[in-house]
């Protein structure tokens, strides 16, 4: 072999390294798109006219981005990756009606086996998406047929770090056993835990769904970006807008909208809405939402408010084909009694006449003043305002209060019943397992109580007193006519009433509020055992879960456990277990109970009372549709 | 007696000058970066805060330009004491001297007030202490090709 010269192995070495950087940067470049290709199994996220996603809104605002990140409509949705799912689920064993459950991790990826009765397990099925991250999570499984998804039957309570069937983190009726159908997430959840899904149904139980970002993302609120974007490269006009005080007309700001627009950007998710007919239907599953915020209206679709004049014809047909529809999402007076669907209460409250109040009256959808609080504790105590969490939400408009407040709330200043959100917000609104403020501004009443079954601000701290006494009361400071009340409202206390005869819905609340400090510093605690083991029994379990919890608040029983999803036997087994302890061990026997309580002196239900109450039971099914 | 002019300096003092520049800036912008670290150790929201970041990002530069431009006034005057043949032209010395206050200024002063990604006002000196800045290293460079 004739030597080579220098120069010509220097050019052969450089060859060699020039064909070898560029065979490297050639696998990489197959790597990067193969990685890049979407899934098949799940609804991907696509490149929808106009968004951009938050990745592109970053650069320019990195304090909103980041606020943003921190919040929970960020992860209202997530692919499933370790990070996004909850701990140890490649651990999870689990069983319901017959079919045992199993998972398991190959990489970063998570499938679920079943096993059906008398089986043997079946196929693996890619968990591959999640919805929910602070208070439930709720896991979707690749069906095999496209973006298609199934909804894994058991939900993540965060809080307890339990896994619970789905349909016991509802309240809903115990004959349902199976909440979520095939292609659910497709035609109904991505409506709102998306930004701008669309869900495209294509045949039989089919669907090719796609979004332009997992999660409610900044182009959710501020509507499409790309104009936005490209205006804005030229730092001429950016200046021009940072020195005056005119707004950016290729974005929409809801902070700078008129309320109701402003209201409504929230609305478009928080609030009930139906479609306006079957071709808006058929246009919103092919093309996503055509509202945008700053809309007056929601296009397609429209708030219902069960007692106002528009869309009448609509909820005719509502109430036609639907017929649980209102009762299952509104009280009797048409105030809204889920929670998620705030835009409800707040356009039906007084305050939203004026046309400056809404929800970024009090809430902020971006931490403007980080130094009030770390971004995770703003985020979970619902993205308020500085002081928001006090009278200063509504004392903004009702200045003259101030100067008045124990005149008007006729308690001491400190006392909790002189804070305008207990009065005027009562927690009448329930779901993810707890009640929540209603946001309906509005003043008690009890008349309201007894035609709807609203459980009013008074009784809903002051759980001891009766209806008669509220109205008493209400009648002394506020003039309020004093209804006609039964023998049972003059004798029993209301929450005794509403825990022992209510709706599913009532008990919920009541069964929550039992555990709340306030009311039990006002209506004392030691009566509040017998009612809250017994609820432990309920026949709804959302009912148990909030008596377990409120239990779990009062002195004895703060690290009682309890399988709020067990069998009955199982249920009646820790009741009992509960009562013999608190009867043996925690009960102060020098306790005295007011008569109202319907406790006799050694601490057992008067049974006559107890048992006539509960056999009056409103049984109706209850389903609240959150 | 007439004062003679900046511009009439001899030699050796224009490049004097743009050492004695060289050598306060130096001092001025490592204090800038001293306290940079202080706002840093301190953990001061005004400047950590992530939606600061732009404020933090042009702080960091006035800190670096400024350094790195005291550096280039010292490496000039030096330049034109010690290369043989070689003078700063006035307006190089000026340029340099320019440069070296605008850029970091520019920076400086557009992280005091920022508007979410874009800094403040100030940042147009930037564009005009970059020129200056391109002009005099290029003068610099084509005049020592000369030499030879």
């Amino acid at each position: 072999m004739p030597k080579l010269s220098r120069s010509r192995r220097h050019g052969l070495l450089v060859i060699t390294a020039i064909a070898g950087a560029s065979g490297l940067t050639l696998i990489s470049l197959y790597n990067f798109h193969r990685a890049a290709q979407p899934p098949d199994n799940r609804p991907i996220k696509s490149q929808i006219a106009g968004y951009v996603s938050s990745n592109a809104c970053r650069a320019c605002h990195p304090g909103n981005y980041a606020s943003w990140h921190a919040s929970f409509h960020r992860t209202m949705t997530q692919v499933a990756t370790p990070n996004s799912l909850p701990n140890d689920i490649d651990k999870l064993e689990l069983a319901l009606h017959g079919r045992e459950y199993k998972g398991e991790r190959r990489g970063d990826k998570f499938f679920v086996r079943t096993r059906p009765e008398g089986g043997s397990y079946g196929e693996p099925q890619q968990v591959v998406l999640v919805t929910g991250s602070h208070n439930l999570q709720i896991l979707w499984l690749e069906t095999g047929e496209g973006h298609t998804l199934h909804q894994f039957p058991f939900a993540y309570i965060v809080a307890e770090k339990i896994w619970a069937p789905v349909n016991e983190t509802f309240v809903m009726p115990p004959s349902v056993k199976e909440y979520y159908f095939v292609g659910a997430w497709n035609g109904a959840c991505m409506d709102c835990h998306v930004t701008q899904g669309q869900s495209r149904f294509v045949a039989g139980n089919k669907w090719d769904s796609q979004v332009a970002e997992f999660g409610i993302a900044c182009e959710a609120c501020h509507s499409e970006g790309w104009e936005h974007i490209e205006r804005n490269r030229n730092p001429v006009r950016r200046f021009k807008i940072h020195l005056t005080t005119k707004s950016d007309q290729t974005v929409t700001n809801p902070a700078r909208l008129k309320g109701p627009e402003s209201a409504l950007a929230c609305g478009q998710c928080h609030s009930v809405w139906a479609f306006n007919d079957m071709m808006d239907k058929i246009d919103f599953n092919r093309h996503g939402a055509a509202f945008r915020p700053g809309g007056h209206d929601l296009a397609q679709r429209f708030v219902v408010q069960p007692n106002t004049s528009d869309h009448a014809e609509q909820k005719d047909f509502i109430r036609r084909t639907e017929r649980d529809f209102f009762q299952n999402r509104f009280w009797g007076d048409g105030m809204i009694r889920v929670t998620g669907r705030e835009f409800n209460g707040v356009q039906a409250s007084p305050c939203f006449r004026g046309g400056e109040f809404s929800c970024i009256s009090c809430h902020e959808m971006h931490l403007d003043s980080p130094g009030q609080a770390d971004a995770k504790t703003w985020a979970r105590t619902g993205q308020l305002k500085p002081k928001m969490d006090s009278d200063t939400a509504c004392l903004q408009c009702h200045k003259d209060m101030s100067a008045r407040l124990v005149a008007h709330t006729h308690h001491t200043a400190d006392s909790s019943g002189s804070r305008c959100y207990n009065c005027h917000m009562p927690r009448t609104t329930f779901g993810l397992l707890h009640a929540m403020r209603s946001h309906q501004v509005s003043s008690p009443n009890v008349q309201e109580s007894i035609a709807y079954g609203r459980p009013n601000a008074c009784n809903l701290c002051h759980l001891n007193q009766t209806l008669a006494w509220t109205a008493q009361n209400l009648h002394a400071w506020y003039n309020q006519p004093v209804p006609e009340l039964s023998q049972d409202d003059r004798t029993i206390a209301a929450a005794v009433q509403w825990i022992l005869k209510g709706d599913a819905g009532q008990r919920a609340l009541i069964a929550w509020g039992m555990g709340w400090e306030s009311a039990q510093k006002t209506a004392g605690r030691d009566w509040l055992y017998p009612y809250l083991i017994y609820g432990m029994t309920d026949s709804y379990a959302a009912v148990r879960f909030d008596a377990w919890k409120s239990l779990q608040t009062l002195p004895g029983f703060s690290d009682f456990s309890f399988t709020y999803t067990a069998a009955d036997d199982s249920l009646r087994e820790a009741a009992t277990r509960a009562y013999e302890k608190w009867l043996r061990q925690v009960r102060d026997v020098n306790a005295v109970y007011r008569p109202e309580t319907a406790i006799d002196a050694d601490g057992r239900f008067q049974q006559d009372v107890f048992q006539r109450l509960r056999s009056e039971r409103d049984n109706k099914p209850i389903f609240l549709a959150e | 007696m007439t004062r003679p002019s900046k511009r009439a300096l001899p030699v050796t003092q224009r490049a004097d000058r743009n050492l004695r520049f060289g050598w306060w800036s130096l001092l001025v912008f490592l204090s800038l970066g001293a306290a940079l670290e202080t706002l840093h150790g301190f953990k001061i929201g005004w400047y950590v805060d992530v939606g600061n970041e732009t404020r933090r990002l042009m702080f960091t530069l006035a800190h670096a330009h400024g350094t790195l431009l005291a550096l280039v006034n010292i490496a000039a005057g030096l330049t034109g004491r010690n290369v043989d043949r070689f003078s700063l032209r006035p307006s190089v010395s000026f340029a340099l001297i320019w440069a070296a206050i605008l850029l970091p200024a520019g920076f400086f002063l557009g992280g005091i007030v920022i508007y979410d990604g874009d800094p403040g006002l100030g940042v147009w000196l930037v564009p005009i202490g970059a020129l200056l800045l391109f002009y005099s290293v290029a003068r610099v460079a084509i005049d020592l090709s000369k030499l030879n």
